[in-house]
């Protein structure tokens, strides 16, 4: 059975293997407050590897997040943890219990949103939630869950009448009914409007100060930066590299990113040659200078188009971020 | 999980059933609507027939006999030799012949005569109907010629068929059908459930996959007996077909017929990946069921499809139900449909629990 729809299974060709990229740019965690620690784990689907060889660890009541885009592997990572997947190779603690021998006892203790809203058309809210509680052992309150989620007036309202907003609030819901010590939410916000968004990230803050663990995936940079303490950046089954957004972007060896368009074509040299820049990639017919000095990469940039031909179309500029460095690591932008 | 847990995923699954109006009401119309159009409507047991009297006593009793036959509605009456109206019987042109033999009134005299009645075995539908039309002549007969009942007795020929009315046959048929229909469709259920990821979401709880589909057959088993109860009140309440059996045997039968239909549900369930595809296999699997495991009519097996009509589930449901409602429903005739359905049980819930996956 191929991954959910979204995920168009991973397209990672098998490459030379590297070394784990786990310690890429992470510092090693104090063993006491790990409460997953994922060690070169991998998966392939015949022949494409979909996870290849990754490690990482996440710290009791961290918000961890793996940014990467459409098939670098996310979901598959969090599949194998959660116990939906088996791994090819490689070991998972989560919670002090082996994730994959010892899968039921962690799944008692961890709560999962998946991609999709899994959700049982006729039913109503309340029993969704009492449904889903009904699996675990340990329970958490249903009436503080539909307060917590704006639920309440909704409890004896079928599933199928509710709107989107509120159909995903009661599938995180769902996934608390455990009062779970790990939370995994795989890409929560896609296909929300910038509003939800803004006000689903509310709700993983308040999950956050409520002293749980947090793993997310998502291909939304601003996302990540605004929510993660941690970003493993993905691509490609591989982990390119793993720190706060803040060390990572401040890592670049950049502070702004010029993105500008020509009316003919520009060789790679002359764009190298002007001041400031630090390094050039091209995609999809536009090009991104990496400067260290804004001001003189800008007039270097001017003085190009008095030779003619290479009059600039656009230009767009902006503070170096998350996506700056997925650029910078891997050549291309996280999403098209 | 505990009981609890269980029993909330058992009432749980019953409701949202119970919600999914459209399929339950359809599943059971079909058997209801069947038993209207049948028990009404276009009842064979009531169409017309040809009755034939062959008068070689020739006295005045005899005479009276055959008077007596004149004016029943639906029947055609005929008159000829025994040779000529058993060779029309056996062409199928005769519903009964009615041989009044010589001697009879001399027999009337002694208070016990005989008729001869042979009957067209070939339609074992109309019999019921043709052999009360003749008793009920005759019963009138003794009672207001002669003033004694069983003075004269009927001498049944050709008859190794029951004696039931089509509307008795047909109601264990649609008890089974509908047995079939709702329980089949759990294999479409699953596989929803996987297309929509519900799946998928239980994988990643505690959930055991026996403990769901043990629920689910919990949940559908207390559906199918809503169902069949309302069936077999039906036939009870308004056509008048008795349970002769035990209601025991009864639960029995309907219990192992759910869970026989379930596992094949699953199987299918668990070994396609589409709605539609499930779909399309369970109206291939059941359409030809519900005619070759005789719902409807008691179709003679040709002998090539025997080993399959054999084979199929639906066949040994209908069989079951049919001894405990209209034959009261001895072990001995019981224990090999329900073998062949424990059978059945056994091996589809044993491959769907292993090729079960959660997505």
């Amino acid at each position: 059975m191929p991954p959910a729809a979204e995920t168009p299974p991973p397209a990672t060709q098998i490459a030379p293997r590297t070394p784990p990229s786990g310690d890429a740019g992470s510092p090693g965690l104090a063993g006491a407050d790990v409460i997953l620690a994922v060690d070169a784990l991998s998966k392939r689907y015949g022949s494409l590897v979909a996870v290849d060889g990754i490690s990482f660890q996440v710290r009791l009541g961290e918000t961890f997040g793996i940014l990467g885009p459409n098939g670098a592997g996310k979901t598959t990572t969090l599949e194998m943890i959660e116990g939906l997947r088996k791994p090819d190779s490689g070991r998972i603690t989560l919670l002090g219990l082996d994730a994959v021998r010892q899968r039921r006892a962690a799944q008692e203790r961890i709560g999962v949103q998946l991609q999709s809203q899994a959700l049982w058309p006729e039913l109503t809210v309340e029993e969704t939630l009492r449904t889903f509680r009904a699996l675990f052992r340990r329970k958490a309150a249903v009436q503080e869950l539909m307060e917590r989620f704006a639920l309440v007036d909704k409890r004896r309202a079928l599933v199928r009448d509710l709107s989107g907003g509120q159909k995903q609030r009661l599938s995180v819901a769902t996934a608390l009914v455990n009062d779970p010590e790990v939370v995994f939410l795989d890409e929560p916000t896609t296909g929300l409007d910038p509003q939800a968004r803004r006000s689903f990230w509310e709700l993983i803050r308040d999950m956050s100060s409520a002293g749980k663990t947090v793993i997310v995936t998502t291909h939304y940079m601003e996302e990540a930066e605004e929510l993660c303490e941690r970003v493993a950046i993905m691509d490609r089954g591989r982990i390119m590299a793993m720190d706060s957004p803040r060390e990572l972007v401040r890592g670049l060896d950049f502070d702004n990113t010029v993105e500008c368009t020509f009316a003919g074509s520009v060789e790679r040299e002359r764009l190298l040659a002007l001041p400031a820049v630090h390094d050039v990639k091209k995609e999809n017919g536009a090009h991104f200078l990496f400067t260290t000095d804004l001001s003189a990469t800008l007039a270097g940039l001017m003085g190009l188009t008095d030779g003619g031909g290479e009059r600039v179309q656009s230009l767009q500029v902006r503070t170096a971020t998350l996506e700056d460095v997925f650029i910078s690591l891997t050549g291309r932008r996280l999403r098209d | 999980m505990g009981v609890r847990g269980f029993l909330q995923l058992v009432v749980t699954q019953a409701t949202m059933l119970r919600r999914n109006t459209g399929w339950w009401i359809s599943s059971i119309m079909m058997a209801v609507l069947s038993m209207a159009v049948f028990g009404w409507l276009f009842n064979p047991d009531t169409q017309p027939f040809d009755l034939a009297l062959v008068d070689e006593d020739r006295t005045e009793s005899s005479q009276a006999l055959v008077a007596s036959f004149d004016g029943i509605d639906n029947v055609t009456l005929k008159e000829g030799s025994r040779e000529k109206e058993v060779a029309a019987l056996e062409d199928g042109d005769r519903g009964a012949v009615v041989i009044v033999p010589r001697g009879f009134e001399r027999s009337v005299g002694d208070g016990a005569a005989t008729l001869q009645v042979f009957y067209d075995n070939s339609d074992l539908i109309r019999i019921g109907y043709v052999t009360s039309t003749v008793e009920a002549v005759v019963d009138g007969y003794n009672e207001s010629v002669l003033g004694q009942t069983n003075a004269v007795t009927l001498e049944k020929q050709a008859v190794n068929t029951e004696d039931v009315r089509f509307i008795d046959f047909l109601t264990p048929g649609m008890v089974g059908m509908t047995v079939m229909w709702v329980n089949l469709g759990v294999g479409f259920m699953l596989v929803t459930w996987r297309e929509q990821g519900i799946l998928r979401r239980l994988g990643v709880t505690p959930l055991r996959p026996g403990a769901l589909i043990f629920s689910q057959a919990a949940s559908y088993a207390l559906v199918s007996l809503a169902q069949v109860v309302i069936v077999l009140a039906m036939g009870r309440l308004v056509f008048d077909v008795d349970i002769t059996g035990s209601y025991l045997w009864l639960a029995v039968t309907v219990l192992l017929g759910v869970l026989a239909m379930l596992s094949i549900g699953y199987t299918i369930g668990s070994l396609l990946h589409t709605s539609t595809s499930v779909n399309a296999v369970l109206n291939l699997v059941a359409f030809p069921m519900i005619f070759l495991g005789r719902s409807y009519f008691p179709l003679e097996t040709p002998p090539a499809l025997a080993p399959l009509v054999n084979a199929i589930p639906l066949t040994h449901l209908n069989d079951a139900l049919r001894e405990v409602v209209n034959r009261g429903g001895s072990l001995s005739e019981l224990w090999t449909p329900w073998a062949v359905l424990a059978a059945w049980l056994v091996v589809c819930f044993g491959i769907s629990i292993r090729v079960f996956r959660w997505q």
